[in-house]
C-alpha cells in the first residue's frame, strides 16, 4: 500500500503479464484441440459461459478495490433466481415483474451489507459471511427447498435469446454492463473515490470524502449486479434453484484476483477482471473439451490461480 | 490495521469452529452415560404402561433443501399422522456433526424410535450404535450406513438397481449401440458410486455402447448445462446422456435443446423430481426413475412403529424403483 505512487506502472505491467498468460493458455488449448476449441462457435460459447461470472466479478471488483470483500453474492444469485422464477409462471405477471423483483432483492441484500460495513463498522468478511448464510436460508424457504420451474418463454429468452441470430443475449449484457462499470470506475468522481477509500481510508476521510456513503453504494452495486446475475442464471436454467450459485463468490473473487486487483484494495484495472473471468471460462471449457477428469480439473484450476498471482508478485519484484 | 483485523477474523473463526465442534462432542459424552441410562431404560422397562400415549418418534433428515428430502420427510410425517403418533423432525443441514448431536440430544431426552436419513455413511455409525445400546430402535432410511448391523432396520433402495434400470432403458432406446455420456454426482458420494456402478453393470451386456464422456456436475443443473454445452462443442456424436440425478439431466436437456439436438440425443435422469416429471410429460426428458421416495418414507415410519409395538422386522427392506416415461408420467404428477 505504501508504494501507491508506482501503482500505475505496476498495474500496467501486471495486467500485461495476465494478458500474456491468457494468450498462452488460449494458444495451448488451440493447439491441443484445433477442431473443437478454436471454432468460432465455441469461442462464442466461452463468452456466454463467462458472462454470469463476469457480471458478478465486476461488482466484486468494486468491493475489493474499496478494500472489502463480498461473500454473499452466490447466495444472492440463488435468492434472486428463485424470486424471478416464482413470478415468471405462464399467465401470471408481465415479464417486468420478475426482472424488477430479482434485481430489487439483490440490491436490498447489498444495501444491508453496505449498512453493516459502513455504519455498523463490522468487517466486510463477517457481515457478508452472515448474509451469505441468511440469504441462502431465505432462498430455501422461498423455494420450499426445491427448484421453482415452469417459466414463460419470454423469461427463457432473457438469457436464451440471441442478437443478430448468433450473439447470445448473455454476452451482450456482459459487454454492456462491463463498459458502463468501467466508465464509472475510471471516469467519474465516484469511481476515483472507490480507489481512494481502498487505498487509504483515513486519508480519504480527511480529504472530505464521505467514506460511509461510498461503501454503502459499492455494496449495493455489488448486490444489484448479483441480483441481475441470479435473474440471468434462472433464465438460463429455466428454473430458480435455491442451491444454485454455491461457490460463485469464489469464482468471482478468483476472476478479480487473477485480473491483478490487489486484495488489500486501492488498485486494479477493470480489464484485468474481464480477462480473469474469461480465463476461468476458457480453462473450464478447454478442459471439458479435452475430457480431462473432474479431479484433475480442480488441481489445474487451483494451480493457474496461484501461478497468476505469482506472476503478479514476480512483476512487482522486478520493478 | 488490516492485518490485525484479519488476525482477529481468523481467531474468531477458529473460536466459532471449535465451539461448534466441541459443543456436541465434549459435554455430551461426558453427561450422557449418566443421563442416557435412566432416560433410555426407564421407558423400556415401563413400556407397556407408558408407551401408548407417550411414544415419541424422531425423524432425522440429512438436510431439507431439495425435492427429494422434502418428499421423504412429508411421507414420514403423513404416515406418523396416519398412525396417530407424535413425530419431531430434525434438519441436519448436510452436516454429519450436527446430525450426530441431534441424535445424541434426542436420546438423552428420551425417544421411542429413530428414523434417520443419515448425512454421512460412516459419521453417523457411532451415534446410531449409542442409540441402539440405549435400547432405542433405529431405522435407517434411503442411505445405508457403513455398518448396517448397528441399526435395527434399513429401508431403502439399492442405488445400483436404480442405475441399472436407468441405463438399461437408455441402452434399449438407442438400439443397443452408440455413444453415451454420463453426468455423475459428487465423486465419492454413495449415490454416485452405486448408480454409476449400475450403468457399467448394464454396459457389460452392450459391448457396442461406448462411453465418450464421463464427468461430475455435482448434482447441479447449471454445472451440467455448462458441461454438456462444452461436450457438444467437440462435435462428438452422443446418442444418450445418462445422469445420476434429475437436476443434472435437466441441465443437459437445456444444453441439448439450445443446440437443437433433442431429436438426436436422448436424456435420462433419476429421482423423479417434479420439474423432471414435467419435462417427461413435455416429451423432452426420455425417462426418469423414481426411487419411490414416498414409499420409502412410509415404510420406514411403519417399520419404526412396528418395532415399538414389539413386532420383529426384517433387517433390510428394499423398496422397488419405478421407471417413469411419457406412458405413465401422469400418475406421478402431484
Amino acid at each position: 500500500m505504501s508504494e501507491k505512487k508506482t501503482n500505475n506502472n505496476l498495474n500496467s505491467f501486471k495486467e500485461l503479464g495476465i494478458f500474456f498468460a491468457f494468450i498462452i493458455i488460449l494458444a495451448v488449448l488451440m493447439i491441443l484441440s484445433p477442431k473443437a476449441f478454436a471454432r468460432p462457435a465455441n469461442l462464442i460459447n466461452i463468452l456466454k459461459q463467462a458472462s454470469i461470472n463476469g457480471i458478478l466479478a465486476a461488482g466484486m471488483m468494486y468491493v475489493i478495490i474499496s478494500g472489502g470483500i463480498d461473500l454473499s453474492v452466490g447466495s444472492i444469485v440463488a435468492l434472486s433466481g428463485v424470486i424471478a422464477a416464482s413470478f415468471a409462471h405462464p399467465g401470471e405477471y408481465p415479464l417486468i415483474v420478475p426482472i424488477l423483483l430479482a434485481v430489487l432483492a439483490g440490491s436490498v441484500v447489498g444495501l444491508i451489507n453496505g449498512i453493516g460495513v459502513a455504519y455498523g463498522n463490522i468487517p466486510p468478511f463477517i457481515v457478508t459471511l452472515g448474509t451469505m448464510t441468511i440469504v441462502r436460508g431465505v432462498a430455501l424457504i422461498a423455494a420450499r427447498g426445491q427448484p421453482v420451474f415452469n417459466v414463460t418463454k419470454e423469461f427463457e429468452k432473457i438469457s436464451g435469446g440471441f442478437i443478430f441470430g448468433t450473439i447470445p443475449n448473455l454476452v451482450v449484457y456482459f459487454v454492456v454492463i462491463t463498459l458502463i462499470l468501467a466508465f464509472v470506475l475510471t471516469r467519474t468522481v465516484f469511481g476515483r473515490r472507490v480507489y481512494a477509500i481502498g487505498g487509504n481510508e483515513t486519508a480519504a476521510k480527511v480529504s472530505g470524502i464521505n467514506v460511509e456513503k461510498i461503501k454503502l453504494l459499492v455494496y449495493t452495486l455489488c448486490g444489484f449486479l448479483a441480483g441481475i446475475a441470479g435473474l440471468l442464471l434462472a433464465s438460463r436454467i429455466i428454473s430458480g434453484n435455491p442451491t444454485s450459485g454455491q461457490s460463485y463468490e469464489l469464482d468471482a473473487i478468483a476472476a478479480v484476483i487473477i485480473g491483478g486487483v490487489s486484495m488489500s484494495g486501492g488498485s486494479g484495472k477493470w480489464y484485468g477482471t474481464v480477462i480473469g473471468a474469461l480465463m476461468i471460462a476458457v480453462i473450464s471449457n478447454g478442459l471439458d473439451i479435452l475430457n480431462v477428469s473432474s479431479h484433475f480439473q480442480l488441481i489445474i484450476k487451483g494451480l493457474i490461480i496461484i501461478v497468476a498471482v505469482l506472476v503478479d508478485i514476480k512483476g512487482k519484484a522486478k520493478k | 490495521m488490516s492485518k490485525r483485523l484479519s488476525i482477529f477474523v481468523v481467531v474468531l473463526m477458529v473460536l466459532v469452529f471449535t465451539m461448534t465442534a466441541c459443543q456436541p462432542a465434549a459435554p455430551a459424552p461426558a453427561e450422557k452415560p449418566a443421563a442416557e441410562a435412566p432416560a433410555a431404560e426407564a421407558p423400556a422397562a415401563e413400556e407397556p404402561a407408558a408407551e401408548a400415549p407417550e411414544a415419541k418418534y424422531g425423524l432425522f433428515m440429512s438436510h431439507m433443501t431439495n425435492a427429494f428430502t422434502i418428499e421423504m420427510s412429508d411421507a414420514v410425517k403423513a404416515k406418523a399422522a396416519e398412525l396417530g403418533v407424535e413425530l419431531t423432525v430434525y434438519d441436519g443441514g448436510q452436516d454429519p456433526a450436527k446430525q450426530v448431536s441431534q441424535v445424541e440430544t434426542a436420546v438423552t431426552q428420551g425417544i421411542s424410535c429413530i428414523v434417520i436419513e443419515p448425512a454421512s455413511v460412516d459419521g453417523l455409525v457411532p451415534a446410531i450404535e449409542n442409540a441402539t445400546k440405549a435400547g432405542i430402535p433405529v431405522v435407517v432410511v434411503n442411505q445405508a450406513i457403513s455398518k448396517p448391523e448397528a441399526a435395527s432396520s434399513f429401508v431403502g433402495v439399492s442405488n445400483v438397481e436404480g442405475g441399472i434400470l436407468e441405463m438399461k432403458t437408455a441402452a434399449e432406446a438407442i438400439g443397443g449401440k452408440g455413444n453415451v455420456a454420463f453426468l455423475l454426482g459428487p465423486m465419492g458420494s454413495d449415490a454416485q458410486i452405486g448408480r454409476t456402478e449400475g450403468y457399467y453393470e448394464v454396459l457389460k451386456d452392450y459391448p457396442d455402447i461406448k462411453v465418450v464422456f464421463e464427468q461430475t456436475a455435482n448434482w447441479k443443473t447449471d454445472e451440467a448445462l455448462t458441461l454438456v454445452e462444452n461436450w457438444l462443442q467437440t462435435g462428438t456424436q452422443i446418442d444418450a446422456i445418462v445422469a445420476n440425478n434429475d437436476g443434472m439431466a435437466l441441465g443437459a436437456l437445456k444444453a441439448v435443446e439450445d443446440a437443437q439436438l433433442l431429436d438426436k440425443i436422448k436424456i435420462y435422469g433419476l429421482d423423479a423430481t417434479p420439474d423432471a416429471l414435467a419435462a417427461v410429460k413435455d416429451g423432452k426428458l426420455a425417462a426418469t426413475v423414481s426411487q419411490s421416495t414416498t414409499a420409502q418414507g412410509q415404510t420406514a415410519m411403519e417399520t419404526c412403529y412396528k418395532i415399538v409395538q414389539g413386532e420383529t422386522v426384517e433387517k433390510e427392506i428394499l423398496v422397488d424403483f419405478t421407471l417413469i416415461t411419457l406412458d405413465n408420467v401422469d400418475q406421478f404428477i402431484q
